[in-house]
C-alpha cells in the first residue's frame, strides 16, 4: 500500500524527468498530489464518503505554473452540508494537508487549505462565501476571490468550479465596482526597472544579485491577465490558456501583443535556471547566471509586464 | 563697558555656546549609533559613549590639549599639560573657553572612531584606546593643522576639523574594523552580505537631527567671534550643504535600488556636513550646495563599496566620515574664493577661482599624511592590544549582546531578556 513516505520517495526519484518543460512539470505535481489524495482517503476509509465533492488545487498550482518546489493552496466543495459530511471533509482537509506537507508541499502560511473550514465547504456555503467575499469588498475578500480564480479540480465534480466561477463574473457585470476592488488590489507592482533603466536586483542576503521573478515577473503577467479573465468571464485557469482565449478578442490585440511568448520564456527561464532546493530558491533569478543577451530578454519582459499591468488596470477602469 | 568690551564678551558667548552644542552631538551619536545597531546592544552603546567621553574629557585636559597647542615643534606641542589657565579675556577668547571647545573637538573624533567598533569590541579595548587615541593620535594631527605644525605652514585649510575630526576618527574605525572582522551573521560563506537593520530608525533621525543641530556648533563657533557676523554665513553654507547631501543621498540610493533607503537618507545629511565642515569659511554657497550633493551620493556608493570589501561598517562611519571627509578637504582645492582665502593670507585660491593646483595639492596632502598617521597609529595600537589581550568577545558573548554580557543589564530588558532564557536553554541543553 502507498504510503506518504512512499510518493516522497517516488516522487524525489523521478521529477528530474518532468524538468523538459512547464507543462510535463506540472503535470506530474498534479500526479503525486492525486496520489496524496488517494492516500488521504484511504487513511479515512472506515468512513463512508458522505456525498460527491471536488478537491481542487489553487494558486500557481490552479494556474499549472509550479515550479519545482512550490507551497500547498487547495480546497473542497462538497455537494451538501450536514453534521457527517461537515466532520468528514474537514478531517479529509487535515489529512490531505499532512500528507502533501510530508510529500514536499510546505504548508500555505496563508491557510490557503482543505484543513481551514474557509476552504472546506458545501457546494452552497462555497456561493454563500463567495458572494460575501465580493459584496464585502474588503482587501483580505477580494484576495481571496482572486486565488479561487484559480482553482482547479484534480478529483471529483467539475461543474462546481466552474458554476462558482461564473457566479463571478456574472456578478461583476451586475456590479462594475468589482473590478474596481480588484483593480486597488492588484494596483500595487513591485518595481524591476529602476529609474536609470536597471534590473533591480536584492542588494542583501542570501540571494544577492538576484531578481524576486515571482514579485517582479510572475505577479504583473498573473495578476492582470487573472483580471481579464474576470472580466470576459474566462474559466480557463492557466495565464497561457487565458492569454489564448484573451488573444480571439479584438479589443486586447494591441494590450497583449508579444504577452504570450513573453510569459511562455518566464517559465522557460524558471524552469533552465531556478530548481534549488527551498520554496525562496525558486523564485530569484542570479542575473550574474545569464548571458547579455538574456539580460536584454529579461529586462523587456520586466518592463513589457509592467507595461501589461498599467495598460490592463487603464483599459478595466475605462 | 565699551564697544570692543561688549564684543570680546559675545565673542566669549558664542564660543562657549559653541562648545555646548558640540558637546551636545554626542547625544546626537548615542542615538544614531544605538539606532543603527541591534536592540542586544544598545544600552551598552548609549552607556560606552558617556563614559569614553568622560576618559577623553580628562585626558585632552592632562596632555592632549598640550600636545596640540603647547610650545614644542613642527610634530607635537610638549607644554600646557593639565591645563589650568584661568586668565581672563585680553582681547580675544579666555584660554578655558578654547579649552573648552577644543576639548569636545577631541570627544566627537573619539566617538565616531569608536562607530567601527560597534556590536563586537570588548568594553575594556574601549577604556584603553580612549586614552591612547585622546592622548597621542587626535592630538598629534590637530597640532599638524590647527597648532602651529607643519600642515599648518603649507596652509592647509581645515575651517572646522573635517581632517582633525572626522578623517582622523574614521581611519581609527577603519583600523579597528578590520582588525576587529565583520560581525556575525554579517556575510554569507558564498560572500552575499547580510543586512544587519539597526532596531529605530527614528532613533537614528532624531540623532542626526541633534548632530546637525550641534554642526552650528562645531562650524559656527569655529569662527571664534562674532563681531564681523561672518558666523551667519559659516551657518548658511553648513545648512545648504546638509540639506543637499540628504536629498543627494535619498535620490541616488533610490534610483540605485530601487527603494528610498531612509538609514542611507539620514547619512547623506551628515554626508553634507561633514563635506563642508572644512570649507564652510571658504566657499560661496551655490559652492555648499555643490559640495554637500557631491558628498551625498559618495556616501551611498561608499557604503556600498565597503559592503562589498567586506568591510563591516556597522553605521558607516567609514564612508560618512573617511570617505566624504576626504571630499570636503580636497573640496577647498576646488572651490575656496580668493576673498576668504588668499586675501586674508589663508592658503591659496580654489583651482575654479585661479589658484590653480597648488591648494588642491596641500588639501590633498593634509589627507593623505593625516590619514595614514591616524589609520597606521591606530592600527599599531589595535593590533599590539589584540595580540595582548584580544579585542572581541567572545562569540556566545557577541550573540547575547554586549549589554547583558559586558554590563549585566540589557537596555531593553523586557523584549531581551526572553531571547536571552532561550539562548541560555539551548546552550544548557547542547551540553
Amino acid at each position: 500500500m502507498e504510503t506518504y513516505e512512499s510518493i516522497k520517495h517516488w516522487k524525489d526519484q523521478n521529477i528530474s524527468s518532468y524538468l523538459d518543460t512547464n507543462q510535463s512539470l506540472n503535470d506530474f505535481h498534479d500526479q503525486v498530489m492525486s496520489k496524496v489524495l488517494d492516500v488521504a482517503m484511504k487513511k479515512l476509509s472506515k468512513y463512508n464518503i458522505p456525498c460527491e465533492f471536488t478537491w481542487f488545487i489553487t494558486g500557481s498550482g490552479g494556474r499549472l505554473e509550479q515550479g519545482i518546489v512550490s507551497d500547498q493552496d487547495h480546497g473542497i466543495i462538497y455537494a451538501k452540508s450536514d453534521i457527517e459530511s461537515d466532520a468528514y471533509f474537514l478531517a479529509l482537509g487535515k489529512e490531505i494537508s499532512v500528507g502533501l506537507n510530508i510529500v514536499g508541499y510546505p504548508y500555505c502560511k496563508g491557510n490557503i487549505m482543505s484543513s481551514n473550514p474557509v476552504w472546506c465547504k458545501s457546494f452552497v456555503q462555497w456561493e454563500r462565501q463567495l458572494f460575501n467575499w465580493m459584496a464585502d469588498e474588503s482587501w483580505e475578500s477580494i484576495r481571496y476571490l482572486q486565488i479561487f480564480y484559480d482553482a482547479r479540480e484534480l478529483y471529483g465534480n467539475t461543474n462546481y468550479i466552474q458554476e462558482l466561477k461564473y457566479s463571478i463574473y456574472q456578478y461583476q457585470i451586475e456590479h462594475p465596482s468589482l473590478l474596481h476592488r480588484i483593480v486597488a488590489n492588484i494596483k500595487h507592482v513591485r518595481n524591476a526597472i529602476g529609474p536609470l533603466g536597471q534590473i533591480m536586483i536584492e542588494q542583501h542576503g542570501k540571494f544577492q544579485g538576484g531578481i524576486n521573478l515571482k514579485y517582479a515577473a510572475f505577479i504583473p503577467y498573473v495578476n492582470s491577465i487573472r483580471l481579464l479573465a474576470i472580466k470576459e468571464g474566462i474559466l480557463e485557469c492557466s495565464t497561457l490558456q487565458r492569454i489564448e482565449v484573451l488573444n480571439g478578442m479584438e479589443i486586447y490585440g494591441n494590450v497583449l501583443e508579444g504577452c504570450e511568448s513573453n510569459f511562455s520564456n518566464l517559465l522557460n527561464y524558471r524552469m533552465t535556471f531556478l530548481n534549488g532546493a527551498s520554496y525562496d530558491d525558486t523564485h530569484y533569478l542570479n542575473v550574474r547566471l545569464l548571458t547579455n543577451e538574456q539580460k536584454k530578454e529579461i529586462k523587456r519582459i520586466l518592463k513589457d509586464g509592467k507595461s501589461l499591468h498599467d495598460q490592463v488596470i487603464a483599459q478595466v477602469l475605462q | 563697558m565699551d564697544v570692543n568690551a561688549v564684543v570680546v564678551l559675545m565673542d566669549n558667548l558664542w564660543v562657549a555656546m559653541g562648545a555646548i552644542l558640540v558637546f551636545f552631538m554626542i547625544g546626537g551619536f548615542i542615538l544614531l549609533e544605538a539606532g543603527s545597531t541591534r536592540m542586544k546592544n544598545a544600552g551598552h552603546i548609549a552607556g560606552k559613549t558617556i563614559f569614553t567621553a568622560g576618559i577623553g574629557t580628562i585626558v585632552f585636559w592632562a596632555v592632549g590639549y598640550g600636545f596640540i597647542y603647547g610650545e614644542g615643534n613642527a610634530f607635537i606641542g610638549l607644554s600646557n599639560f593639565f591645563y589650568g589657565d584661568y586668565s581672563a579675556a585680553d582681547g580675544g577668547l579666555t584660554p578655558a573657553v578654547d579649552f573648552s571647545f577644543q576639548v569636545m573637538f577631541a570627544l566627537v573624533s573619539l566617538t565616531i572612531a569608536f562607530g567601527g567598533f560597534a556590536e563586537r569590541a570588548k568594553l575594556s579595548i574601549y577604556i584603553i584606546f580612549a586614552v591612547l587615541f585622546s592622548a597621542v593620535i587626535y592630538p598629534i594631527v590637530a597640532h599638524w593643522i590647527w597648532g602651529g605644525g607643519w600642515l599648518a605652514e603649507h596652509g592647509k585649510q581645515d575651517f572646522a576639523g573635517s581632517t582633525v575630526v572626522h578623517l582622523t576618527g574614521a581611519m581609527a574605525a577603519l583600523a579597528a574594523t578590520m582588525i576587529l572582522k565583520p560581525r556575525i551573521g554579517k556575510y554569507n560563506k558564498d560572500g552575499s552580505s547580510n543586512n544587519l537593520l539597526g532596531h529605530n530608525q527614528v532613533f537614528t533621525a532624531l540623532g542626526v537631527l541633534i548632530l546637525w543641530v550641534g554642526w552650528f556648533g562645531f562650524n559656527g563657533a569655529s569662527t571664534f567671534g562674532v563681531s564681523d557676523g561672518f558666523l551667519g554665513f559659516v551657518l548658511l553654507n553648513t545648512q545648504l550643504a546638509a540639506g543637499a547631501g540628504a536629498i543627494a543621498a535619498m535620490f541616488t540610493v533610490w534610483a540605485v535600488t530601487g527603494k528610498a533607503d531612509i538609514p542611507t537618507t539620514l547619512n547623506g545629511a551628515l554626508a553634507g556636513l561633514v563635506a563642508i565642515t572644512a570649507s564652510c569659511g571658504f566657499v560661496e554657497p551655490w559652492a555648499a550646495v555643490v559640495i554637500g550633493l557631491i558628498g551625498g551620493i559618495m556616501v551611498v556608493f561608499s557604503m556600498k563599496l565597503f559592503d562589498r570589501l567586506k568591510i563591516d561598517d556597522p553605521i558607516a562611519a567609514l564612508s560618512v566620515h573617511g570617505t566624504v571627509g576626504v571630499w570636503g578637504t580636497l573640496s577647498n582645492g576646488l572651490f575656496a574664493v580668493p576673498a576668504l582665502s588668499t586675501e586674508i593670507e589663508w592658503g591659496q585660491a580654489g583651482l575654479f577661482y585661479g589658484g590653480g593646483f597648488d591648494q588642491l595639492g596641500v588639501q590633498a596632502l593634509g589627507v593623505v599624511a593625516s590619514g595614514a598617521f591616524a589609520f597606521i597609529v591606530s592600527f599599531i595600537i589595535l593590533k599590539a592590544l589584540d595580540m595582548i589581550i584580544g579585542l572581541r568577545v567572545s562569540e556566545e558573548e557577541e550573540i547575547m549582546g554586549l549589554d547583558i554580557s559586558e554590563h549585566g543589564s540589557y537596555g531593553y530588558p523586557e523584549q531581551m531578556q526572553e531571547k536571552h532564557a532561550n539562548l541560555t536553554t539551548a546552550a544548557t541543553t547542547e551540553k
